[in-house]
């Protein structure tokens, strides 16, 4: 990449960070005022989704940045597990009881899931336009 | 000296995602998890250097600033997959909302039985949200964000082990409810191996993935407050 391309492409992530960062207080904002019991992120994410369903915003002023988020989304996660340390206690006296509930559950959910699709969709699937998440 | 702390835990933080991310993709397995292996060498280093976390805190906020806009930035996928979406709506809602009810349900019956605190059963309800969207959650219901993040991390890695297993065992071989399946339990983890399996799996997991943290968010208040009480 030559010296002026690079510069733009941080140049054009930083405004499309910025836009999606406002787009995400406004999803705060309107969450605040309206009282409404999911948070701000979602709303955000909806409004987005809606924006780019009706035209308002083109895929183009937010694709690059959002590609290069979500590549790297699992890096937010990191510093909050880090918060773990704080919780030894409860692994040291209910991690076996924790264990089992998540195994439990996770596999009522995943066969609940997969076999309500394909009870409704059919065994085959008709292949249509795949679009990869990134 | 508070600086040169903030500056160290970014650093040991940055590096710790690098060599893991380098790591899993090298060796590509469930239990080789960039998150899990990060974490655990972060508080290593911690541990051993006598820094706590409150003095981990400043840089923790710094770090997760970008948090916000790469929650927003879930919209896309769902976008770049609405036509998909649309035309499979019918078994795609249904199982997304019978597959999360499922998960909370069970998540709280499951923590009651084993007589856990509230803290840990809120926290434990989101186990199947993508971590983003939980840690808020957990704040509007008064769970623990970092306990939250770690039910969540811990039901990814479970997830993506058990997701081929059982579907494969119960023959479901619709790569559509097989993607559904990934992505509702097992989140962005199971996303990740979803996305090897082929991409109609893997773009599917990611909406899953999406769609079900929406749902999530609205109902997990609601069945907290009837069942946990």
């Amino acid at each position: 990449m030559k010296e002026d391309e690079f510069m733009n492409y941080w140049l054009r992530v930083t405004l499309q960070i910025t836009l999606l960062w406002v787009i995400y207080q406004l999803g705060n904002i309107l969450v605040g005022i309206m009282h409404l019991p999911i948070p701000g992120n979602v709303l955000g994410m909806i409004i987005l989704f809606v924006l780019l369903s009706t035209r308002t915003i083109p895929l183009v002023w937010v694709e690059e940045s959002a590609d290069l988020l979500l590549k790297h989304l699992a890096f937010f996660f990191i510093p909050i597990a880090v918060g773990l340390m704080e919780w030894v206690g409860l692994f040291q006296t209910s991690g076996l009881q924790l264990l089992l509930a998540i195994s439990l559950s996770a596999t009522v959910g995943i066969l609940v899931t997969g076999l309500v699709v394909q009870i409704f969709a059919g065994i085959r699937f008709v292949k249509e336009e795949i679009k990869c998440i990134n | 000296m508070h600086q040169l702390i903030v500056l160290f835990t970014i650093a040991i933080s940055i590096g710790a995602y690098t060599f893991s991310r380098f790591l899993s993709k090298r060796y590509p397995h469930p239990l080789v998890n960039v998150v899990f292996l990060s974490t655990a060498l972060i508080i290593m280093v911690l541990l051993s250097t006598g820094i706590s976390f409150r003095q981990y805190q400043p840089g923790l906020n710094v770090m997760t600033s970008l948090l916000g806009p790469a929650t927003a930035a879930l919209a896309i996928p769902l976008y770049r997959n609405r036509k998909i979406l649309l035309n499979n709506f019918i078994p795609v809602a249904l199982g997304i909302v019978l597959g999360a009810t499922a998960n909370m349900t069970t998540s709280i019956l499951a923590a009651k039985l084993f007589g856990l605190s509230k803290v840990t059963v809120v926290s434990l309800v989101l186990k199947s949200v993508t971590v983003p969207i939980a840690i808020d959650i957990s704040k509007i219901l008064s769970g623990d964000p970092s306990l939250t993040s770690a039910f969540v991390i811990a039901t990814g890695i479970l997830g993506t082990v058990l997701t081929p297993i059982l579907l494969n065992l119960f023959k479901v071989t619709n790569p559509l409810a097989r993607g559904i399946a990934y992505g509702t339990t097992a989140h962005g983890q199971g996303t990740a191996t979803a996305l090897l399996e082929g991409p109609v799996q893997g773009s599917m997991s990611g909406v899953a993935m999406g769609l079900a943290a929406i749902f999530t968010s609205f109902l997990a208040p609601l069945l907290v407050s009837s069942l946990v009480g």
